[in-house]
């Protein structure tokens, strides 16, 4: 999985952008509106319908 | 493939082994990135943690050590205060031991916090070294390996993980029984694999490092920081020949598609 754009369709949480992805147990950072932070850490942030999000995978090597 | 704008990297010094010299990194990507700002930070505690927070921090590093390899650690028990104290003493640089093994993930998310929040984008590159030994755990086998390397932001590059985490020749480790069985000393069998495994203060230490910021490099600009090409210094090794060769041993530093990534430029943020 490399880095994604996402664009919002509809309004919803962090939480449940997070859920209809499946990436609960996957490392991630999310990037919105020039801010980036970790989906727990915002998990009640509101997505308005529109918005355009980047999905970062944190990745391990070696 | 994502092609962002990048901005500057940003290299750090978090009590990394002493043979790496962080200026001769910054040269090498000076001359792969052209454009782009290269700056050395130095210690990351120094420049951004506050007195008042030094102890918190300690007390974040000191709770996500691992314990047990093969035990997922989900919230670790209260450290003890002498674990605390260490990790006071290493933020503060009074000491640089090693030794202990920390959840790679865990370390990344208390690095990210020291990152401005002006800062925490893909267009820089904060590039962390290290000397922390960390692992992730891999839910197919139910136990951590050791890393080499995280990449987010900021990246995180272990100079011990790259002594320690790739795996060293089979041979090696049946000799290496057999030696602690008789006593003998490791030095000796590990002069007669000379080369072959990149060592504690190992001299070649810098010239394999500059692959691994350029892996850095490439995840921010496109989310991947490997390449499936043994010979290009992006290889993510599990092996220390695939290291070794990857890194120092191969007729060129990057594949075709990379080098051309590279010369390009397109992704060099106008300044």
């Amino acid at each position: 999985m490399g880095i994604e754009k996402i664009e919002i369709k509809e309004d919803k949480t962090v939480r449940e952008l997070i859920a209809e992805l499946n990436l609960s147990s996957v490392p991630i950072l999310l990037e919105l509106e020039g801010e980036v932070f970790y989906p727990d850490d915002r998990h009640d942030r509101r997505l308005k319908a529109g918005d355009t999000l980047m999905v970062i995978p944190i990745v391990a090597g070696g | 493939m994502r092609v962002p704008r990048l901005n500057r990297v940003f290299l750090y010094d978090e009590g990394a082994a002493q043979a790496l010299n962080l200026e001769e990194i910054a040269n090498y990507l000076r001359k792969k990135l052209g454009k782009v700002a290269i700056e050395v930070r130095g210690n990351p505690f120094a420049l951004y943690l506050s007195p008042e927070s030094i102890l918190d921090c300690a007390r974040g590093m000191a709770s996500i050590k691992i314990h047990d390899a093969t035990r997922r650690m989900l919230s670790g028990p209260e450290p003890l205060y002498g674990e605390i104290d260490y990790e006071r003493r290493r933020i503060l640089g009074k000491t640089r031991a090693f030794g202990i093994l920390y959840d790679g993930l865990e370390l990344q998310r208390l690095f990210f916090k020291l990152i401005p929040r002006e800062e925490r984008s893909l267009q820089f590159v904060h590039i962390f070294f290290t000397n922390r030994l960390f692992a992730t755990w891999d839910e197919k086998d139910k136990r951590y390996h050791a890393r080499t390397s995280v990449y987010g932001i900021p990246s995180i590059i272990s100079t011990t993980g790259l002594v320690e985490a790739p795996a060293k020749p089979r041979e090696y480790y049946l000799l290496k029984q057999q030696f602690e069985m008789l006593g003998k000393d490791l030095p000796e069998l590990k002069d007669s694999f000379k080369g072959a495994f990149i060592d504690y203060e190992d001299e070649r230490l810098n010239e394999v490092v500059k692959g691994y910021a350029m892996q850095a490099v490439f995840y921010s600009l496109v989310g991947d920081p490997f390449c499936q090409d043994k010979g290009c210094r992006l290889y993510n090794a599990h092996w220390q020949e695939e290291l070794v060769f990857a890194q120092l041993g191969s007729d060129y530093e990057f594949c075709p598609r990379h080098t051309k990534f590279l010369e390009d430029g397109e992704w060099a943020l106008k300044r």
